[in-house]
């Protein structure tokens, strides 16, 4: 082929301003790439016609710049990011600098963290210490229960209600006597009036018409029984309200009395 | 080259200062409208800065590769439909012999000058081809031309082209 024709037939010009087809761009590449005659010949061409193009360049409207810079911002944006990354200098100092924060913030956290773990520990302390109290108390009061139901079951024992006189109706209370083993006395009280804080209840035996002093009666809380004086023998028990500290005979009313 | 490979935004700047001018001249002239130039312009430089990869050294230079850009976004708009509906554009087929005895205007410049030396028949050719698009086989059937002879004369008349350019 002659290259000087080649060049002449206009494929040069063609090529250059998009008039080639697929075919004849693919061999005039090839040709290009073969002999730099025809390289340098579309090099001239293209720097004339550039030439031209310049000198009779219109300037758009200067507010255009603008636009088409925010339109293409995000793709410079997203390579911006990846440059930054290679000023090894202001990352490494960034890595400094977040190392420290993220220990401040970790010291931070730790610090409440054992704050909160030692206020929580407390509260739990004070609170097994209350649960532990409350458990002896109910085991206490459970043993205690249990004896008073013991004593009660035990063969032998009588039980004696007595009931309320006519000076308090609604009265009643209940005596447990011993009447085989110890000759204990329990009371049982159902059912009394407040007595006035200077007056006291005072439990009787009554033999053959005699009374027999078993004691004041101190009502505990939480307790069924009230132990009281023993007695070898009773035909009746009764109740009086007495003055505080008691009577060595009955003078007061009879609140509740009741017989074997 | 490295730069704008890498999408630096200086070389944005540098790249559209520099060529925004000799583009918008080519743009306008094969679109006319000052309003659709811009659009052009910008979707010129939009698709410049997303193909920039593409850009092959040893194929021609920067500012060739820009202006084929450049010309297809042009001719592709004066395509488009919205287009056709708000230019006074004519379709080739009602051109008719009217390209025949197109004269050069008054208001020419830029390459479309430098055409008003060309011979009116060549010149014809080249406008269709370069400034409207048309491939050479419409121009053949618009022009009741044989192929043959539509390539040969726009190739005449391009080697005449090269030396008005010198």
């Amino acid at each position: 082929m002659n290259v000087k024709e080649y060049i002449n037939s206009g494929i040069v010009e063609s090529y250059v301003m998009g008039f080639a087809t697929d075919a004849e761009r693919q061999e005039f590449e090839q040709m290009c790439a073969t002999y730099p005659e025809i390289a340098g010949a579309r090099d001239a061409f293209e720097r004339s016609l550039e030439t031209r193009l310049m000198q009779d360049a219109v300037a758009p409207p200067p507010y255009l710049k603008e636009k088409i810079v925010q339109v293409i911002t995000p793709l410079v944006a997203g390579n911006g990011l990846e440059e930054e990354s290679t000023q090894a200098p202001v990352r490494r100092m960034n890595v400094w600098k977040l190392l420290a924060a993220a220990c401040f913030i970790g010291l931070l956290g730790i610090g409440y963290w054992a704050y909160t773990t030692n206020e929580k520990n407390k509260e739990l302390e004070t609170s097994r210490a209350a649960t532990e109290k409350q458990l002896q108390q109910s085991t206490a009061q459970l043993e205690s229960l249990q004896q008073e139901a013991d004593m009660m079951m035990k063969p032998g024992v009588k039980m004696v209600s007595l009931k309320g006189t006519a000076m308090a109706p609604q009265a009643q209370t209940t005596v447990f006597w011993d009447t085989t083993g110890t000759k204990d006395v329990y009371l049982m009280v159902n059912n009394l009036p407040q007595p006035a804080s200077d007056k006291q209840y005072q439990l009787w035996a009554l033999l053959n018409g005699k009374p027999i002093d078993l004691g004041m009666l101190e009502v505990k809380e939480k307790h069924l029984l009230v132990k009281m004086k023993n007695v070898q023998n009773a035909q009746a028990f009764a109740i009086t309200l007495e003055e505080k500290g008691g009577s060595p005979t009955p003078k007061g009313q009879m609140y509740v009395v009741g017989n074997l | 080259m490295t730069a704008l490979r890498t999408k630096d935004d200086q070389a944005f700047g540098y790249l559209y200062d520099h060529y925004s001018g000799a583009l918008y001249s080519v743009v306008k002239q094969i679109v006319g409208d000052a309003e659709v130039s811009n659009d052009v312009l910008q979707e010129t430089f939009v698709n410049i800065w997303r193909k920039i990869e593409l850009y092959d050294e040893s194929k021609g230079r920067l500012f060739t590769w820009m202006l084929n850009i450049a010309r297809n976004a042009a001719i592709d708009k004066t395509r488009s439909k919205s287009f056709q509906q708000s230019s006074r554009q004519q379709p080739i087929m009602e051109a008719d012999g009217a390209y025949g005895t197109v004269k050069p205007g008054v208001d020419d410049f830029g390459l479309k000058k430098v055409l008003q030396k060309l011979k009116d028949e060549q010149r014809l050719l080249i406008d269709l081809s370069y400034f409207q698009g048309y491939t050479h086989e419409q121009i053949s059937k618009a022009l009741d031309i044989p192929l043959g002879t539509v390539k040969t004369r726009i190739r005449t008349a391009l080697t005449q082209l090269r030396t008005l350019l010198q």
